[in-house]
């Protein structure tokens, strides 16, 4: 049991300076905290930058993968170099990509693009950082209730994935009776094929903090943190920039940012407060949720970067301005695109745009296109019979799949269904938490699955695949075990000749 | 493993319909409480009276309406007018599916079932009772092993579900937190500090962790070759200090070979040991063991006798020495085995008989 007093949110900054799962380190970490040296020890066996610090880390997401990262892999191993394979670092734009000890880009592909310059968009990315806090004080000009009227009828939807009203949470953190409230950033962009939110905060860090400040103010919070991502040295330093010049609007507000440490789940909003709090990143059981019971038990409002970003247009040109901008739903939408496509970037498009013409502004396709993501891994597959579907979240949701993070993945025919479906299975195998039976077992399972399948030939390996995913989209405790047989069951569903095995 | 209490009602009530029936709760009760109340059969692993639900273990999903997805019934709280399943056909399904699941990861015996060794394994009854679903292949985990030389405590990670219920336990109950969860994904497993032996971090060998282990991962070392279905179970006391700790002592042929306690809430312990008494069974039948008073005679050497003698020949030395050099010149030091009613009788001794008040008990500075 941790002492009374205890430093918890200091250790995982502690374990990294003292070199992380080296022996001996956990003790003198929970000397110098109060918590228990076995605690500290299941902590820093969770984050796999802390487990292994000092390597060098070659991207294995499903863009890499296409991209060729192999041959990264090949050149460290030929000079005896030390490195890890990881999930997905986040650079799906640039592809393939390796980063060094310090976490820097050391190799990656051409950069990515964004959107051209345009006042019009409430984000804006290609547009000047304006860092006047004119929306913020406009903010101040408003009565709350006024201001909610205008998030509400704005339409704006969370961007990090779920897709929730904005206004919902925000209005419930405010009426909550406990004198402290937080809120808290959801920088922790992991989801392989998304990047809109590294790019924000590398462009428009200043949009971020507006919106966060609005929120703070809104909700009656005084203390705020930005959860980044740990392989984003510089959305970090472009943050840091950006606090300091911001800091003479900022009176009264304390907005810290803490650093990943290397876990996806972490972008799951409750293992995030978990991840903040100093502990393993396991995912609450939801009731109660964080808008009542968040960091540090106090009601919490957590939004995604790109949702708060959206905030500062919305206060300064209205909530119908905002809502008109979308084609069947509200607002504008960052989309990531990469794979095969002609500029993968981050392109800011009205939301419900279809992949035809997200395609088509990112310079068209690469080849001939046979199948894609549209929200990242936990989207799963779809054929191109769905490139003029809108990328939205109530269609997408539909037809079996989701807008997510809007995170694009293109594959063209090249690529083989199974091989695909394999990077993505490798990807949620080596994500789940661990903490609940159908995930921690399941995602082992699923992976197993198609590598038997990939081996033999043999469909039989694949007759399983639907009851684990039932159980597992059932039985998990977050939404990381309940999406991730989708790869594998979409592809399967959509791409039914390329599992006709013997 | 421990049994769960059934909660008695205690304040005002509400009401919800559980599997089509009218039932009472209280404010703030889950739906487990619930369900034990009616006699539901609601079969988990990682709830324990003692600790704070986990929700990890998912055994105890039941269908509640108006929820999206199967809730856990041990976190989830009542409310008046929910209408609750614990055996419908999406239940079931569930049960049978993850016990599939848990199957794949999990040391079997030659029956395909969940293997016992020494103690139960409550996986092996939920199979057993609630069926499964298809044949899973093995997942062949990737967990770390520790080596482990301690005298007591056994874990395989081979058999754990982890239930996390032996790091709450040590954490929640105990305050020892000797051990963790560590790692992730399917790699997870329960670990000390640096994989160190269990000596050499703050755990006390109270054996805790083997009381709440629903599946026999954690084990008495030394009793590691018995059956605990052929044991005979005698309750006694435990003798080490004057707490009075209620104990079970297993026996098998007339030889204790394992010592547990009554369930949670029946007994001063609750449901708790330490070391000595969980661990420390060698002495009873031990062959050096005194079982009869002796006196040193003059041979220098020491002698059976009757213990009417040896109070005798107590009493006359004590008398002797008070006579030579004065009451003051006795002591009287009473042992922390003693209850308060022997304490109180040595002091009495002391002070009544003998006239002094050099009397101390070896636990009281």
């Amino acid at each position: 049991m941790q002492k009374h007093n205890a430093n918890r949110p200091a250790v995982m900054d502690l374990l990294e300076h003292h070199g992380g799962l080296a022996p001996g380190v956990s003790a003198k970490v929970s000397e110098e905290t109060g918590v228990p040296e076995a605690d500290i020890y299941g902590v820093v066996s969770f984050y796999t930058l802390l487990a292994k610090p000092g390597v060098a880390r070659v991207c294995q997401g499903i863009s890499c993968a296409m991209a060729g990262c192999d041959a990264l892999a090949d050149a460290l191993d030929a000079r005896g170099e030390p490195y890890e394979k990881v999930s997905c670092l986040g650079y799906c734009d640039q592809a393939p990509v390796q980063i060094d000890r310090e976490l820097e880009l050391t190799k990656f592909g051409p950069v990515g693009s964004v959107t051209p310059d345009d006042p019009d968009l409430p984000i804006n990315l290609a547009g000047h950082d304006d860092a006047s806090y004119n929306a913020l004080a406009a903010f101040e000009e408003m009565e709350p209730d006024a201001f909610l009227d205008q998030l509400q009828s704005s339409g704006l939807q969370g961007r990090g994935g779920a897709g929730f009203p904005a206004w919902i949470k925000w209005k419930a953190v405010r009426n909550e009776a406990a004198g402290i409230r937080y809120v808290v950033v959801n920088a922790d962009e992991g989801e392989p094929g998304t990047f809109k939110d590294r790019e924000t905060m590398l462009r428009r860090p200043h949009r971020l903090i507006e919106g966060l400040a609005i929120a703070c103010r809104y909700v009656g919070a005084t203390t705020a943190y930005i959860y980044l991502r740990g392989e984003f040295p510089a959305p970090r330093r472009a943050l840091e920039v950006a606090l300091a010049q911001a800091r003479p609007h900022l009176t009264g507000l304390d907005i810290r940012l803490t650093m990943g440490h290397g876990a996806y789940i972490c972008g799951e909003e409750t293992a995030l407060l978990e991840a903040i709090e100093g502990k393993r990143g396991m995912p609450r059981l939801k009731p109660p949720y964080p808008t009542q019971v968040g960091l540090f038990g106090e009601p919490t409002l957590i939004n995604n970067v790109e949702t708060l970003a959206c905030v500062p247009e919305i206060v300064l040109r209205g909530g119908d301005w905002f809502k008109n901008l979308g084609k069947t739903e509200p607002g504008s939408k960052l989309y990531c695109i990469s794979g095969h496509i002609q500029s993968p970037g981050v392109y800011e498009l009205p939301l419900g745009a279809t992949l035809n013409a997200l395609v088509q502004a990112a310079g068209g396709y690469v080849g001939t296109p046979k199948a894609f993501s549209p929200g990242g891994a936990s989207s799963g597959f779809l054929p191109m019979d769905y490139a003029e579907t809108p990328l939205d979240f109530k269609g997408l949701a539909k037809v079996g799949s989701m807008l997510g993070s809007a995170g694009v993945v293109v594959l063209n025919d090249t690529v083989d269904m199974a091989q695909a479906v394999r990077w993505q299975q490798i990807f949620f195998e080596d994500e789940s938490c661990g903490q609940c039976a159908p995930c921690r077992i399941g995602c082992r399972m699923q992976r197993q699955a198609i590598d038997a399948f990939i081996e033999t030939g043999k469909v039989a390996s694949l007759e399983h695949t639907e009851d684990l995913h039932w159980e597992m989209e059932e039985g998990s405790i977050c939404g990381l075990g309940m999406v991730a047989s989708l790869p594998l069951l979409t592809a399967q569903k959509h791409f039914p000749t390329e599992f006709e095995g013997s | 493993m421990s049994d769960l209490t059934v909660p008695i009602l205690t304040g005002p009530t509400l009401t919800l319909t559980l599997d089509g029936e009218q039932v009472h709760a209280q404010d703030g009760e889950t739906l487990l409480d619930v369900c034990r109340r009616a006699g539901k059969d609601v079969p988990t692993l990682c709830a324990e009276d003692r600790v704070d639900p986990m929700g990890s273990c998912r055994m105890c999903l039941v269908e509640v309406e108006g929820q999206r997805r199967l809730q856990p019934s041990c976190a989830f709280k009542v409310q008046a007018g929910q209408v609750v399943q614990t055996d419908s056909d999406k239940v079931q399904r569930h049960r049978q599916l993850l016990l599939s699941m848990y199957l794949a990861d999990h040391e079997l015996d030659e029956d395909d079932l969940p293997r016992e060794r020494g103690t139960g394994n409550l996986l092996r009854q939920h199979v057993l009772n609630h069926g499964t679903g298809p044949d899973l292949p093995p997942i062949n985990a990737p967990r770390e092993y520790r080596m482990e030389n301690n005298p007591y405590i056994h874990f395989d990670p081979g058999a754990c579900v982890l239930c996390n219920l032996c790091v709450r336990y040590c954490d929640e109950v105990e305050a020892v937190s000797a051990i963790t969860l560590a790692g992730r994904g399917a790699k997870t497993t329960i670990a000390t500090a640096d994989q160190k032996g269990l000596l050499d971090t703050t755990c006390e060998m109270c054996g805790g962790c083997i009381a709440v282990c629903p599946t026999g991962a954690m084990t008495e070392k030394p009793s590691l070759a018995s059956n605990f279905q052929e044991e005979k179970v005698v309750r006694s006391t435990c003798n080490f200090c004057g707490v009075g700790c209620q104990v079970n002592l297993h026996t098998q042929d007339n030889k204790i070979v394992r010592v547990t306690s009554p369930p949670p809430g029946e007994t001063v312990n609750d449901g708790n040991l330490c070391v000595k008494g969980r661990f420390s069974m060698e002495f009873v039948q031990h062959q050096d063991r005194l079982t009869e008073p002796l006196i040193r005679g003059k041979d220098g050497g020491l002698h059976p006798t009757s213990w009417e003698n040896a109070l005798k020949v107590a009493a006359e030395g004590l008398m002797a020495v008070r006579q030579k050099h004065g009451t003051d010149s006795l002591g009287f030091i009473s042992s922390s085995r003693c209850t308060g009613e022997e304490n109180y009788l040595l002091q009495k001794l002391s002070r009544a008989a003998f006239g002094t008040n050099n009397c101390h008990q070896c636990a009281a500075t």
